[in-house]
Parts: structure tokens; sequence; C-alpha cells
């Protein structure tokens, strides 16, 4: 398919050394990630709430559906998501709205990770999972929003 | 306003829920607002050979999750969940076009906390057949 996007919305920021290029013994917490600011503008407010069928048709406010996936953007953009892996699901906490025309930086890091030991069949795996904290504030430095993603990464990890 | 009298909810109570009709198209203009192109979106004949998904291409887990959103929002009478809101979410099955998702919020409990009224609830998203695909639980603010 034709792509539309347009990447002009968001820049990025951090350190060359990405995610993938870690073994799973140096992914420690507070590991930074970069991160990647945006400003979000009516425009697209109205496109994605006509899509959604939001409530929110072109109000002050920014849904926090698309607060959401442009840090997703973000993590692409930063390589957060590894080959193989899983994303096996998020802890959301709200903070304050986003409203249009703010300028909106999304900081990501390691949170946490561990090793959980599975036994199926006879057969000892174990499962490595990693959690990535993406938070989001305004030009104000007010929290957004957290959000804390997990993933089970693949099984060839190091 | 709240759609919800906090005094008179109870555990059990089911709130208020929100659908969304899932179909390529819907995931298509999606990529094109969050620039995830991912062959498992939108590659619609390249999947038909991919058993990973039964033949089927998937929503982006994003979409997966918009019903809940839109419902926190209905029920606290508000555009963006009120501040301390939280969801903790699994994903569990992917969600493919022609699915119909919809929240499902039951009361689990309830509490006042640094004097706010909050509902403790287990959350699902599920297809129009029934089937799990979000599990977890959400705490609610009601102003």
């Amino acid at each position: 398919m034709e792509k539309k996007f347009n990447t002009s919305l968001v820049t990025n920021f951090g350190p060359d050394k990405l995610l993938p290029d870690l073994k799973f013994a140096e992914m420690e917490p507070g590991w930074d990630c970069g991160g990647g600011t945006y400003k979000i503008t009516k425009e697209e407010v109205d496109k994605f709430a006509k899509l959604m069928g939001d409530a929110n048709k072109g109000e002050v406010t920014v849904p926090i559906g698309m607060i959401y996936i442009f840090g997703l953007r973000i993590c692409w953009d930063r390589k957060v998501f590894i080959d193989g892996a899983v994303r096996a699901g998020d802890k959301i906490v709200f903070h304050k709205p986003a409203k249009i025309g703010d300028t909106i930086t999304t900081k990501l890091s390691v949170a946490d990770k561990k090793e959980v030991k599975k036994e199926k069949d006879g057969k000892v795996r174990i499962n490595k999972f990693l959690y990535v904290d993406m938070n989001a504030t305004n030009q104000n430095n007010e929290k957004i929003v957290d959000i804390q993603m997990s993933f089970l990464l693949p099984a060839t990890m190091q | 306003m709240s759609a919800i009298d906090f005094a008179s909810i109870k555990a059990g109570d089911v709130l208020p829920s929100k659908s969304l009709a899932v179909s390529q198209q819907l995931i298509n203009e999606y990529a094109d607002i969050c620039g995830d192109y991912n062959s498992i979106h939108v590659d619609v004949e390249g999947m038909k050979n991919n058993p990973m998904f039964g033949g089927s291409t998937i929503a982006h887990g994003t979409i997966n999750v918009e019903p809940v959103i839109q419902a926190l929002c209905a029920i606290e009478g508000v555009l963006w969940p009120v501040e301390g809101t939280k969801v903790d979410l699994q994903f569990r099955a992917p969600v493919k076009p022609g699915f119909v998702i919809a929240s499902n919020l039951v009361v689990k409990d309830k509490k006042t906390e640094g004097g706010k009224n909050i509902l403790i609830c287990d959350m699902k998203i599920q297809n129009q057949q029934g089937g799990d695909c979000v599990m977890g639980s959400a705490e609610i603010v009601i102003p």
C-alpha cells in the first residue's frame, strides 16, 4: 500500500547504541533508549477521531490513543521493538491531558527484566522478559502518561 | 459529568461498553497516522500465505486497546482519563479485519483514597464471538 505517514511530525533523539545492540545481561534498569518529540495538530486529531469513532472531534484535548501511537512511532524509530520479541502487555497511568499544539516529549528507558523458568512436557525453558518505560510529558515538563510495556524476548536472545 | 453514581455502584456491576468494528481499511488508515506499516498489518496478499495468523493480517495492538480507552472516558465523563486512572493489560489474541471488538468492565471493588473515588475493575476486550483479545484490570477514578 502507498505510505502516507508524514515522518516530519516526529523527531527522535538518544544514544547511538540501540536496544537490539545489547545482550540480555547488558539490559540494565535505567538504560536510556532515547526518545522523541512531536506536536499534534487539530488536523491529525480530527483524522484520528473520525477513524476511531472517538467522541473527541477536534476539541482541545488530544485523544490518549494518539499519544499511545506516537509513542510507539518513537519506539520504532529508536528500535525498541527487538526482532522476534512479542509484546505481552502494557501498564498505563494517566496524568494531565495533552492539548492540541502541545509539544510532547516521550522518553524510553529499560525499567526491569526477569527470567521465568517454565516446564512443559518434561522440558525446562527460560523465558526472558524485558520491561520498557515510555514516559510522556508536555512542554512544561508536566506528566501526560506513563506506560510500561512488557516484552517476551526471542528464545535465541543471548 | 460521570455516567456512574459511585455511592450506589457495587461489585459485579457491569460498566458501559464501547465497541469498534475493525476493517482492513481502518488498519490501513491507522498505519497512515502512526507510520507502522509492518507487513503483518497491511500486506493482505503476503499474509494469505503466512500461517502465523491463519492467513490474515492483524490490527495494531493499540487498536485493540481503543474500546477500553473510549469506555474509560465515557464512564468518567471526560475526554481524557482522569489523573490517577490506571490500566494493566495483557495481549491475549490477535484482532483481525472483520472483528467487532468491545470493552467489558466489571466492578470488583471500590475505594476512596486521597480524596478520590476509585472503581477497581476486571477488564476484557472481546471479539464478537466472546473470544478474549485483551485481558487485565483497571482502576477508574470517578470525578
